[in-house]
């Protein structure tokens, strides 16, 4: 590393380092935002993207709670909230109505008027038929912004058959998950030789990452011309939108993703090998990059080997396989650890990439991460000690953060109430004796 | 009301208006000094809602995406992978070593709104065009960096990256996968194609910040951190269980059931979550009592590992025997959730996914008609398109060099014997269409 690059990366840090962040302006404490999504992360994970901007979040559930505070792993729950929704209810308020009740209704058209952004998931057109829908919003409050999340989305001829939005329906539908899993060869197969799903609910954490971005392409088109809009996300397509060359490929030789497992479509090596306390990734695909690999690993004559001679020869999957085998003889008596510091001391000609494959215990003790404060602790009135993701924009001016882990079931409804309608404790209370709140 | 409501859907997203619509980001110039594949779609999805991105690229060569062909297989002398991340952008073939190169970088960012690199962290500063320079210049930049690991920490020092860096790195193979094998590569550059929305929505943040101050600021984002914000509970699940996560395939473990099953005619995945949908389930297996079972009966005890795994199998041994066509029509009149397993040669063929212009096609002034993933976020009144798309190296250094910099014919021409500015060399990847005769050119 060069001086410039390094008092540069000095620079940065001492402008974005994790104990910079709460004295700074927050970029979306203008918005006001309600998050009526049911049974959903991409509305929860949109309204947590915001609310790490500084937009006030207020989230309407059901009496009882959203069923999303019980999707947790083992049903796991601390109090009232299972794992998931504790990572998701940062910096939102908890208040209830039952959408269900007609006088909830009233209540959430007067919320909805004092409000910029509405997010929900209900089966399309369910709120509409309630007279709640962003039509009915919109004709009294023009400028208003709605992001409805479903899989098959609010328009096209799949839309009027809708299905509840699941992550795992998100993926199938993507592409990604039939790209993704180990190669067919057994036979009989093995029951882990078809195509896999991305582990984590990436199909709903896309949802919400282009919910968010729309809203915020939907606020700068407000801010010009004074109309909101809706905003139609699938969180199928925010996903096929992620599947790199798959549908332009197709399109141009009809060819297309399919699984490889742990080598790659295209390029090697690319791909996870084993190690002798584990897997890692390494990738030396260009010529001079494989040499480079091969220089580190000690084979010379690997390059020469006619299978492996040019990028378009290691790019041929009968000749990954073996390569696979050549570079496995020698990264499976090393650790992790050891390839990437052999990696790193080289000093010839091209570029190896390595890292271990990381077990989730193994990432929370990196110093990277630690410095970057990737990871926070929250420590809770009600939840406890909570280890949650931070948020990884390290920005100069308005960082995104975490104010508070979670609210409990309603814990905000009187705030919310009499703040923006002004209802106080009795009329509450009424409204709780018949169930709305 | 409600009756009609896909009928006034279907008019306010009408596909054949989507051009008479305005553009969120009209008026917002980004300038791309990226290559490969975070930086460029970082850009492309500003460009695909309306910005002007201007894409930098050495002259000749241009960016090193361009020979990451798939299957070593040009189409018309362009790459299919590199027109993924390349839609409607401005291409210019402009020299960043280069002096004379950095002084016309410096004047077009001068007259830009953001700035995206995805370079080795401190290159740009290297060339004297780095974030204080130009932010000197232009207070009201946004600029972006993405990287691997960040622009700072130890890991952000000389250690290359790659999407599969990040995979590994985060974690998220360790938690992909089948119990008992190795931890799985997921099948696309998901670290870098979603982080380039996690840096979009910064890139945006940004923005509004600086409609209400008129100050731009500076954005580090790392694609690996950006992977591990993604990874839902794995990381509370740690702390609180005190072991880490473990595989579990397709059966989700913190919803049941939720998993991918095998029918006689392909993969569908099938997911109940509410006790009212798994109760329509049950009823669709014609095993009604299954949804009054105790081990079952409600979500958190359908959430027992053991149970979980019974109840998915009990699933799949039903499935197996029926079509994913009979299990989708269940699924819509029991109101569960079930969906196929989908390859690009289906989405493409798909009406509802055409319709909604997930498939997105372009008649493309120098390539003929393609189809390409469309914008995902369907907006009503300023909803995303591609209008071309990619181009070769410098196709349109004329019309950015007069239009923005206001060169003349005679300087640019200068500037292309100094090789300062250039077009592209003679190589599948850069160069256009075997006789191609000018067909598509702008401004030349």
């Amino acid at each position: 590393m060069t001086d410039v690059a390094r008092e540069w990366s000095e620079w940065v840090r001492e402008r974005t380092a994790p104990t910079t962040v709460a004295a700074k302006p927050e970029a979306l404490d203008h918005l006001r935002v309600l998050d009526v999504s049911r049974a959903n992360f991409g509305g929860l994970f949109a309204s947590s993207l915001l609310a790490e901007f500084g937009a006030e979040v207020i989230r309407l559930e059901p009496p009882g709670g959203d069923l999303a505070r019980r999707f947790s792993p083992e049903g796991r729950m601390i109090g009232d909230t299972g794992l998931a929704y504790l990572v998701e209810g940062r910096n939102k308020l908890a208040t209830t109505l039952a959408l269900e009740t007609v006088e909830g209704r009233a209540l959430f058209q007067r919320l909805v008027g004092r409000a910029d952004v509405v997010i929900e998931a209900f089966r399309p057109g369910l709120l509409d038929s309630w007279g709640i829908g962003y039509r009915q919003c919109a004709a009294e409050h023009p400028g208003l912004i709605w992001v409805a999340l479903a899989t098959y989305g609010q328009f096209g001829p799949r839309a009027p058959r809708a299905i509840p939005d699941y992550d795992v329906a998100n993926q199938a539908l993507s592409g990604v998950v039939f790209a993704t899993g180990e190669m067919p060869g057994s036979e009989p197969p093995e029951p882990w030789e078809v195509p896999t799903k991305i582990g984590t609910w990436m199909g709903w954490y896309a949802a919400g990452a282009w919910a968010a971005f729309a809203v915020l392409l939907a606020v700068r088109h407000r801010r010009r011309s004074g109309l909101g809009q809706l905003v139609d996300v699938s969180g199928a397509e925010g996903l096929m939108r992620l599947a790199n060359y798959n549908l332009v490929w197709h399109a141009m030789y009809g060819k297309q993703l399919f699984r490889v497992g742990n080598v790659d479509l295209g390029i090697y090596p690319y791909g996870i090998v084993k190690t002798r306390d584990g897997y890692a990734f390494l990738a030396g695909f260009s010529d001079v990059n494989f040499r480079a690999l091969c220089a580190i690993m000690g084979r010379p004559d690997l390059p020469e080997d006619p299978r492996f001679r040019t990028f378009l020869d290691r790019a041929r999957l009968e000749n990954m396989v073996p390569l696979k085998a050549e570079i496995e003889r020698w990264s499976s008596q090393h650790t992790g650890d050891e390839i990437l510091a052999k990696v790193q001391a080289y000093r010839g000609a091209g570029i190896v990439a390595t890292a271990k494959a990381s077990v989730p215990g193994e990432v929370l003790v990196e110093d990277h991460w630690r410095e970057r404060g990737a990871l926070t602790v929250v420590d809770d009135p009600v939840y406890g000690r909570l280890l949650l993701q931070a948020s990884p924009l390290h920005m100069t001016e308005t960082p995104p953060r975490v104010k508070w882990a979670c609210r409990p079931v309603g814990a905000d409804t009187e705030f919310v109430f009499g703040k923006y309608l002004g209802l106080g404790r009795e009329a509450l209370a009424e409204l709780r004796a018949r169930g709305v709140v | 009301m409600g009756d009609d409501y896909f009928e006034w859907t279907e008019r306010l997203f009408d596909p054949g208006q989507l051009f008479a619509k305005p553009e969120a980001l009209e008026g917002v110039r980004v300038v791309e000094a990226a290559h490969i594949i975070m930086g460029p779609v970082n850009a492309d999805y500003l460009g695909e809602f309306g910005a002007e991105v201007v894409k930098v690229e050495l002259p000749g060569s241009g960016d090193n995406m361009r020979y990451v062909i798939p299957d070593g297989r040009p189409w018309k002398n362009g790459n299919p992978a590199f027109f993924n991340v390349n839609h409607s952008k401005y291409h210019v073939g402009l020299d960043l070593h280069r002096p004379e190169g950095q002084a016309l970088f410096r004047r077009l960012v001068a007259r830009s709104d953001v700035l995206v690199e995805n370079l080795v962290p401190g290159t740009l500063e290297e060339w004297g065009i780095g974030y204080r320079a130009l932010s000197e210049l232009n207070p009201r930049l946004v600029y972006v960096a993405d990287s691997g690991f960040g622009q700072w920490g130890p890991f952000s020092v000389g250690r290359a990256s790659y999407d599969g860096v990040a995979q590994v790195a985060s974690g998220l193979a360790a938690v992909s996968g089948f119990p008992g094998r190795p931890p799985l590569k997921i099948g696309v550059w998901i670290g870098d194609y979603f982080g380039a929305i996690l840096a979009a929505v910064a890139v945006l943040a940004a923005l509004e910040h600086r409609e209400r101050t008129g100050k731009g600021q500076y954005v580090d984002f790392a694609q690996s951190e950006g992977l591990i914000r993604t990874m839902d509970w794995t990381w509370l699940y740690r702390d609180q269980a005190g072991r880490d996560r473990e595989r579990s395939g397709n059966r989700d473990q913190a919803i049941a059931p939720s998993d991918i099953v095998a029918c006689r005619d392909g993969m569908i995945a099938i997911a109940a979550g509410a006790d009212d949908e798994f109760r329509g389930l049950a009823v669709a297996m014609g095993r009604a009592e299954v949804a009054d079972d105790p081990r079952w009966k409600t979500l958190d005890a359908r959430l027992r590992p053991e149970a979980n795994a019974e109840l998915c199998r009990l699933v799949a041994a039903w499935a197996a025997s029926r079509t994913v066509a009979e299990l989708e029509a269940l699924a819509a009149r029991h109101g569960f959730a079930a969906a196929p397993v989908l390859d690009a040669a289906t989405i493409h063929a798909d009406p509802h996914f055409r319709h909604r212009r997930a498939v997105f096609p372009v008649d493309d002034g120098v390539y003929g008609p393609l189809a390409d993933a469309g914008p995902a976020p369907k907006l009503s009144a300023t909803p995303g398109r591609h209008k071309w798309t990619a181009r070769p190296v410098g196709f349109h250094n004329d019309y950015v060099l007069t239009r923005l910099l206001g060169l003349s014919r005679e300087e640019i021409r200068q500037l292309e014997a100094q090789g300062v500015v250039g077009k592209w060399a003679d190589r599948p990847g850069a160069k256009p269409p075997d006789g191609w005769a000018g067909e598509g050119a702008v401004f030349s």
